[in-house]
């Protein structure tokens, strides 16, 4: 039985073969792979880029205190960038799925329309959740504008639910039953980590500090792209998102309120992807230039 | 010899909603390529899956058709010089026509002579201009919303990636994002996952379907019912007829496969509804009910797109998603029944109707202000009234509870269900489920008075406050769905034949609305009923002439009942010979409109000049009597027809009577006449407009 780690390292192996870097978590704390900047800000511009991740991400509102066997207050996904998309890569993505013990002649996998798009990044994609016998196991997409850009080449992102995945393929019903590495269990692992976090998000969180420091990194963020800094600026656009997702499950944001601070943000990301652009440019689009690039054709 | 023309763009899987529009597009600009392009054909018919959308077109020409024309170029003078050289007008327009200045002909128009010729253009071949037509059908085709993918620059619903093109056996060359064209298409991606040549349209299907595709949506559509059926069966139960449905998952899969599965009866608790949305909603699975229909049983079946190996596999699959989402919904149903329904209404006040319109916690107060009015109008006894009363007050409650919250369209099932759990009466638990009926065309109707005069406080509430904020629905974009609105109330009240006052009702909903409004209530009164009255027009003429229906309702529609029981009353009068002819006559009496006013008087039987006349009038006082008791009856029928007993005298009078008499006097007691008349006619229906000829008989 593949074990969430074995999982893991089973997605790295297949798709460094076919030419994906493997990156690392971002350290910063996010919603979703997409937000990497190996995702958000690597999809602008003209430059190739692939890259396999797996990516803690942090929805505050989804905590349930390790208590409901499907919802967590941190997933992990299998984040796969291919840009600029290749042709075949359905096929490509179902070899994956062979790989980790999917095969499509025992299970039923569709591709069920699903448009993406997510406000605070002024982004959207289109493409599909893949369902293996009903149950969505990853959300496939197209990228068309991130940052609120146009995109050329077109990039396809690929995100792997994990823990569903492994809740299927080890036919566990709770999430906390999975096995993660031999003779250790998820919970055992994670499920202290999402009673705090539960906790934190629901009661502990002090909205004053957190208005506070939405602020905060919200000017930092400003501040640092007029010193043409986007890298850095974007951090604290992130850790601005985070934080409006704090406020938002501590119920701390109104129903008008939430409008305003999503369009806050949207507007860092924005100027971010914009700095983040320019500076590439700055730099002549370096990886046109290399050998990377033009060995690691994806297939 | 004409052949037959085949085309196939085969894609990643294309949303089940853009279907079968994006087919009819595509045959649609592909006919008018061809007939531009003018190329005789046969016809077009289309097919497609997910992964495919197709064309054939039958017994496409060989060559195009021969055409010429006649081209005038410019005048006689401008195109020659004094010396009778040609100019440059003359030798511009001759190299244009491809014809030699010598050999242009003449023509004389109007406006004098100009140089002529006529430009014979020979037919191409149709292999010649078929690419281009492919082409551009490819690229014209409208899709709500197109992607790019790689580094490709064309736009398609999904990336394309063959495209099988053959006119006869001949392979049509063509290219749509950096796809060329080509002699094969690809059979079903997991059985099928190969090149397979089509030598022509004819074997197309068939060879598909070798390749496990049921190319065919009809035949696919059928495919799907079956394997529903057939997994029901084997539960020992019938499918959840479901149309809808069965649309949907036939553009879900290339071959349908049936696995059925089962869930835990312990859920079988959960209101059907709740179950029904569940399977559907998400996961696109049939129900299952006793062969009788009369229950659900515990069972479902998903339409898999491949026929898989081991189908206990895949059915732990499917039934461990639902158990999951059913497990949900039983939570949210356990957890919304800890709060009675009446503690709820504070909730709706974090619920946004429309900015300018307040929460929904205002609208219920406007719909319990205008449910009240419209109950006492109608005379409901007074334990109606108060189930009438709390049932708008708990109409909304539901929106904020967790089921509703999760699956929308449970909204009104869940307010009878948790109103039931809250203990509150059964007419009140069933009128806010009603309130919301009908949901669209064809659907049920309230069954009591509860859940009709609530529903009909809840329509006129949103569609005089939008009017009232003057955001009224324009072409197609009508966001708060005011038509629908509009004819929901309609239809609820001639099928409870509700007698009330249209007009009054708006006043009712204007007042509720107040300070809300951003218009004078006057102004947005007209505009509302100017609404109702186009939707009457729109709805009544689906089964009655126009022209009838336009003179009903220029009568007035303040009564709804009566309106449409008039417009029944003439329509059936319509194809009575003697009733045409006194519609006919009438409608001489319109020459009362353009004379000048007469002022109030009565008809002075002394002033009566010839024998017409009086007998006219003295038929129409006969008449005037008993019309008005059939009127007051609601007989309409009765009274039109008393009213073609005047038919005869009508006519003699405006045969040997001249109305504008010279003598004032006798002209206005002429007019008024007339006008009594019409005003006894027009409290059915204004006549005068009635174009019989137009209408037809029937």
């Amino acid at each position: 039985m593949l074990t969430f780690q074995d999982l893991i390292l089973t997605l790295q192996r297949y798709w460094a073969g076919r030419g994906c870097l493997l990156g690392q978590a971002y350290d910063t704390e996010v919603g979703a792979g997409t937000m990497s900047p190996q995702t958000f800000l690597r999809v602008l511009g003209p430059e190739p880029w692939n890259v396999a991740y797996v990516q803690p991400s942090r929805r505050p509102v989804d905590g349930r205190y390790g208590e409901n066997p499907n919802r967590l207050y941190q997933h992990h996904q299998f984040q796969v960038i291919l840009k600029p998309s290749p042709k075949d890569v359905q096929e490509i993505y179902l070899g994956s799925l062979r790989a980790i013990g999917i095969d499509p002649l025992d299970h039923d996998i569709r591709f069920v329309h699903d448009d993406w798009e997510a406000p605070t990044l002024g982004a959207w994609g289109l493409g599909w959740e893949v369902w293996c016998d009903g149950m969505e196991i990853t959300q496939y997409t197209y990228f068309q504008q991130t940052g609120g850009l146009e995109l050329d080449p077109v990039s396809v992102e690929l995100t792997y639910g994990l823990e569903r995945i492994c809740m299927y393929l080890q036919d566990k019903s709770n999430v906390f039953d999975i096995e993660f590495a031999n003779g250790i269990s998820y919970g055992e692992v994670f499920r202290a980590n999402e009673v705090e976090m539960s906790h934190y998000s629901f009661q502990a969180a002090d909205p004053e500090t957190l208005f506070r420091l939405f602020d905060t990194y919200e000017a930092e963020c400003k501040r640092l792209l007029e010193l043409e800094l986007p890298l850095p600026a974007y951090d604290q656009a992130l850790k601005c998102s985070h934080t409006f997702n704090c406020l938002d499950a501590r119920g701390a944001i109104s129903v008008t309120e939430r409008q305003g601070y999503i369009l806050r943000v949207r507007n860092l990301s924005r100027v971010c992807a914009e700095g983040y652009l320019a500076m590439r440019e700055r730099l002549g689009f370096p990886l046109l230039q290399s050998s990377w690039a033009k060995t690691a054709e994806v297939a | 010899m004409a052949r037959d023309l085949l085309l196939e763009i085969g894609t990643e899987e294309i949303p089940a909603a853009f279907f079968p529009r994006c087919l009819d597009d595509l045959k649609r600009l592909l006919v008018e390529g061809l007939e531009e392009a003018r190329l005789e054909h046969g016809t077009a018919a289309t097919m497609g899956t997910p992964r495919r959308l197709v064309v054939i077109v039958r017994d496409v020409a060989e060559r195009q058709r021969d055409v010429s024309r006649d081209e005038v170029g410019p005048p006689l003078k401008a195109a020659f010089d004094a010396s009778g050289a040609p100019t440059k007008a003359a030798t511009h327009f001759a190299q244009k026509v491809g014809v030699p200045v010598e050999k242009l002909g003449r023509t004389t128009t109007p406006k004098g002579e100009y140089l002529a010729a006529r430009v014979e253009e020979k037919g191409r071949g149709a292999a010649e201009v078929l690419p281009g037509i492919l082409e551009a059908a490819i690229h014209g085709i409208p899709w709500k919303k197109s992607m790019r993918w790689g580094a490709v620059h064309d736009a398609f619903a999904r990336p394309v990636h063959w495209i099988l093109a053959r006119f006869g056996g001949d392979v049509v060359p063509c290219r749509f994002a950096e796809v060329d064209s080509g002699g094969h298409t690809t059979g079903h991606r997991f059985l099928a996952n190969r090149r397979i040549e089509i030598a022509s349209a004819d074997v197309y299907e068939e060879s598909l379907r070798e390749a496990h595709v049921i190319v065919d949506p009809a035949k696919r559509r059928e495919a799907v019912r079956a394997a529903a059926a057939q997994g029901a069966e084997q539960a020992g139960g019938a499918v959840l007829d479901d149309e809808e449905l069965l649309d949907h998952v036939t553009w879900l899969v290339e071959k349908p496969s049936p696995v059925l599965g089962g869930f835990d009866p312990g859920f079988l608790e959960l209101p059907r509804e709740v179950l029904v949305s569940e399977m559907k909603g998400h996961q696109k699975y049939f129900s299952v009910t006793a062969k009788d229909g009369s229950r659900l049983l515990p069972n479902f079946v998903a339409i898999a797109n491949t026929p898989v190996r081991d189908p206990t596999l895949a059915r732990r699959g499917f039934e461990r998603v639902l158990a999951a989402r059913l497990a949900d919904g039983r939570f949210f149903f356990d957890e919304d029944r800890k709060v009675p329904l009446v503690d709820r209404l504070d909730q709706l006040r974090k619920v946004t109707f429309q900015h300018q319109l307040g929460s929904v916690h205002d609208k219920v107060e406007r719909m319990r202000a205008t449910a009240r009015w419209l109950g006492e109008a109608l005379g409901l006894d007074a334990a109606t009234r108060e189930h009438v009363e709390r049932a708008a007050t708990l109409a909304k409650a539901d929106l904020v509870t967790g089921m509703v919250g999760e699956f929308p369209d449970l909204q009104g099932v869940m307010g009878r269900e948790y109103a039931r759990a809250s203990g509150e009466p059964t007419e009140v638990a069933i009128g806010i489920y009603e309130h919301y009926l009908p949901r669209g065309q064809g659907d049920d109707l309230p069954s009591g008075d509860v859940g009709a005069v609530v529903g009909i406080a809840d329509r006129i509430d949103t569609i005089a406050g939008i009017f009232g904020i003057g955001k009224p629905p324009t072409g197609t974009a009508d966001p708060f769905g005011l038509r629908r609105a509009c004819l929901g109330i309609v239809h609820v009240v001639l099928n409870r034949g509700y007698r009330f006052s249209l007009g009054a009702l708006v006043d009712r909903a204007l007042d509720a609305l107040g300070a809300r409004l951003a218009r004078p209530a006057p102004e947005v009164k007209g505009q509302v009923l100017d609404f109702f009255r186009a939707r009457l027009r729109a709805l009544w003429s689906e089964d009655h002439p126009v022209e009838v229906v336009e003179a009903v309702l220029a009568a007035g529609f303040d009564d709804l009942v009566a309106t449409h029981d008039r417009l029944v009353a003439v329509d059936s009068m319509l194809g009575d010979a003697a009733f045409r002819a006194l519609a006919e006559g009438f409608s001489r009496t319109n020459i009362v409109e353009k004379a000048p006013a007469v002022g109030a008087g009565e008809v002075d039987r002394d002033l009566f000049e010839k024998p017409a006349e009086s007998a006219l009038y003295e038929s129409f006082v006969a008449a005037r009597e008993a019309v008005g008791k059939e009127l007051g009856a609601g007989d309409y029928g009765a009274a039109l027809r008393e009213l073609v007993a005047l038919r005869l005298p009508l006519d003699i009078f405006f045969n040997e009577v001249m109305v504008m008499a010279e003598e004032p006097g006798v002209r206005a007691n002429r007019l008024r006449m007339l006008t009594e008349m019409r005003e006894l006619f027009g409290r059915i229906a204004d006549f005068g407009r009635m174009d019989l000829k137009r209408a037809g008989g029937r």
